[in-house]
């Protein structure tokens, strides 16, 4: 009997990219999301989450993915920095230096973490798993399952694994994301293109959330993170034109988590385990801040006219900025034109710091609420590819690694931001999680399921 | 019939099609080696007298060699040039110094095109692109179908077996013909060879430096090589083993990838 309860786990996770903590609060309160608080009172709790550092979706769900640190899985942002020619390249899934729990389920990772290590001796057979549309695990890596790689993917073929669930996805005219670049355009086209994108993988989940044997599935929606990023204004605001549009999506989004979890109820009754949880929170933009901008302003970056992106940098440069805030020392063994050395380093960290805090916004108060040392943050053996300092500003300031701007302040088409402080997570009563979780904890949880 | 001969008969055979099938065609003309090939087989297949507008597009920031070799080759072999610029664009100041290669690459290329295709209103066009040359060339056919906005919907192409072309065009789009698409780039020089074609000396080695590809001035790296004749070339590229596009500065998929990140705000 009990062999036959240990073969019978299921696990469902939901992943909502992007939605606060306080927004899922307040929406629950004002009965707009009557579905999920009927989920929740059923032995869930709901609690705010820290997102990964920096808050950006390609660190935060890889951060979700291998239960461990940047300096572990080597992934910082969406960008790097190649040191030899001061080109930008964009670590993909095949950079990830740490295995997924999909692949430590799965039996099929060679790579190693203290998370796999605590746990591959302990799983009993080869779980098998379904992840659609997860941020960051392009192109897709052979695993035990089916995975649908999400947000940066180019090529649907690339992002699909295996063969067959890709003819399915392209049989039904399948959509990676949203083509951001429609909100140029026309407004109405961007909302009409993310609602039927929502629509159409609801019918990808739906179809291999039936169809398909699995042991985990994992299914994120990207459409919420596109949503606030143009419209986040519009979250609170009833009077704002588009306020309609952006409720109208969490209703759907409402409806959708009932059917899924329905199912899931139906099929495996009380015995599956579900978690719901986003990547970061969101808050609304008052000032984009351009910190290399700044750092040129206060003479540690010094950009030449020739080149693009980070070719500009000049020998002069002490420190740079990577988006969103990561900021690195231009010393003299890493970079061919750099001048920094040993014992100038820790130096310019403190400058850079104290100049850094001393940045104020128009009401005369800090914009910067935190800056980290990467060892006070990041441990593993991938640290050397970290930021030496990172930032995490105050809400409303939306920290920016662009070197093309003139100002240190601006506006652009966005109004909402990234907040690492306000992602949330929602679990059985049972499991027991700290106050203020980490978003890389999650995973243990959900292997402690399987291994328990 | 040998190797070089099979691959020149097919080309001919497209760009004869091609010619029957639209009539108001050009050939993209870049300069480079494998475009210049193109030429010389559209030269052959009509008998030395072409008889549809080569266009160049002029992003002026090509090297002066080019435009040497180019105003050289229009002279001898009495070519109808069409010259494709961007002139809005480029007196804005538009340029790979001004913000990102991506942006240059999109006004003073991809735009300039558009801009001569609407022009004279060309319904194919023809370019000496490769299918080894890069990853997704691989997918091409030698009839390509583009829309007005230049979207090539790749997985949903006519199939081309057994050498039958879906050559047949809908309103508002135009076709791609890519007549040297089995060409690879060790074919490319052999046939350089055997024809004796005149060839961008940039070519050729220099201080123990050569342009195994090229394109605009700035974003155009030489390898290191001694390779200063076409056998040596040759020689070098049957031994090498890093890519053709790898001294340029933009991939495809990073371009794109670029682009979404831009579109959500980064960079």
């Amino acid at each position: 009997m009990k062999s036959f309860t240990k073969k019978a786990k299921k696990a469902l996770i939901i992943g909502l990219d992007g939605v606060p903590h306080s927004l899922l609060n307040q929406y629950m309160e004002d009965g707009m999301l009557p579905n999920l608080k009927k989920i929740l009172s059923q032995g869930f709790i709901l609690q705010p989450m820290n997102a990964s550092i920096p808050d950006v979706s390609s660190v935060s769900w890889t951060s979700f993915a291998t239960g461990v640190n940047p300096g572990e899985h080597g992934i910082y942002g969406f960008m790097d920095l190649a040191p030899e020619r001061y080109s930008l390249y964009f670590p993909n899934s095949r950079d990830v230096q740490a295995p997924t729990f999909w692949e430590i389920l799965g039996k099929t990772s060679h790579k190693s973490s203290t998370l796999c290590q605590k746990y591959l001796k302990k799983i009993d057979r080869p779980y098998r798993s379904i992840v659609v549309n997860l941020p960051h695990t392009y192109p897709a890596c052979p695993i035990y399952g089916i995975l649908v790689s999400g947000f940066v993917a180019i090529d649907l073929k690339k992002a699909v694994y295996p063969e067959a669930a890709y003819t399915y996805l392209k049989s039904i005219n399948y959509s990676i994301d949203v083509d951001a670049e429609r909100m140029k355009e026309s407004k109405t086209e961007f909302l009409k293109e993310l609602f039927g994108c929502f629509e159409i993988r609801k019918k990808a989940i739906f179809h291999f959330f039936d169809n398909e044997e699995w042991d985990l599935f994992l299914a994120c929606i990207t459409e919420t993170d596109r949503l606030h990023h143009f419209f986040f204004d519009a979250s609170m605001d009833k009077t704002h034109p588009d306020h309609t549009s952006f409720t109208h999506f969490y209703t759907k989004l409402d409806e959708w988590i009932r059917d899924l979890y329905e199912r899931f109820v139906r099929r495996y009754s009380d015995r599956g385990w579900l978690m719901i949880l986003s990547d970061h929170g969101f808050a609304p933009i008052k000032k984009e801040v351009y910190i290399n901008t700044f750092l040129e302003k206060n003479g540690f970056l010094a950009l030449k006219q020739e080149g693009q992106f980070y070719e500009k940098i000049d020998e002069q440069t002490k420190a740079f900025t990577l988006d969103p805030c990561r900021i690195y020392i231009h010393d003299q063994s890493s970079y061919p034109k750099g001048k920094v050395g040993r014992a100038e380093r820790g130096k310019i960290l403190e400058d850079v710091k104290k100049a850094l805090t001393g940045l104020k916004g128009e009401d005369g108060n800090g914009i910067i609420h935190q800056i980290f040392q990467k060892e006070e943050i990041y441990r593993g053996p991938f640290l050397n590819l970290a930021p030496d300092l990172v930032c995490l500003p105050e809400d409303g300031y939306d920290l920016k690694g662009s070197l093309e701007k003139k100002e240190v302040f601006g506006h652009n088409i966005f109004t909402g931001m990234h907040t690492w402080h306000d992602a949330f997570c929602m679990l059985p009563e049972s499991v027991h999680i700290s106050k203020k979780p980490m978003i890389e904890e999650m995973a243990d949880h959900l292997l402690k399921y399987f291994t328990s | 019939m040998d190797h070089l001969t099979k691959l020149e008969n097919k080309s001919i055979y497209i760009i004869r099609e091609a010619y029957y099938q639209f009539k108001n065609i050009a050939l993209l003309w870049s300069v480079g080696k494998d475009s210049t090939t193109l030429l010389w087989l559209c030269r052959k297949a009509f008998l030395g007298r072409i008889p549809f507008p080569i266009i160049h597009i002029d992003t002026s920031y090509k090297f002066p060699e080019m435009y040497r070799f180019r105003d050289e080759r229009v002279k001898e072999w009495n070519l109808n040039l069409l010259i494709g610029r961007n002139e809005e664009k480029l007196n804005e100041g538009m340029g790979p110094g001004q913000g990102s290669k991506l942006d240059c690459c999109n006004e003073l290329k991809t735009n300039a095109l558009k801009l001569v295709i609407k022009k004279y209103q060309l319904k194919a066009i023809l370019l000496g692109i490769r299918r080894d040359e890069h990853g997704i060339r691989a997918k091409e056919r030698y009839f390509s179908p583009r829309d007005s906005q230049f979207k090539w919907d790749y997985e949903n192409q006519p199939a081309e077996l057994w050498d039958q072309y879906q050559s047949t065009v809908e309103e508002e789009e135009h076709f791609r013909i890519h007549p040297i698409l089995h060409f690879t780039e060790l074919d490319v020089w052999s046939y350089v060879k055997r024809e004796g074609l005149p060839i961008v000396p940039l070519y050729f080695s220099k201080n123990g430096k050569r342009f195994r590809s090229i394109g605009c001035a700035p974003c155009c790296s030489p390898i290191d090589s001694n390779a200063q004749t076409i056998d040596e070339i040759v020689e070098e590229i049957r031994t090498t083993k890093t890519s053709e596009r790898s001294g340029r500065a933009q991939d495809k998929e990073n371009i794109y990838t670029m682009q979404k990140l831009r579109a959500l705000g980064y960079m």
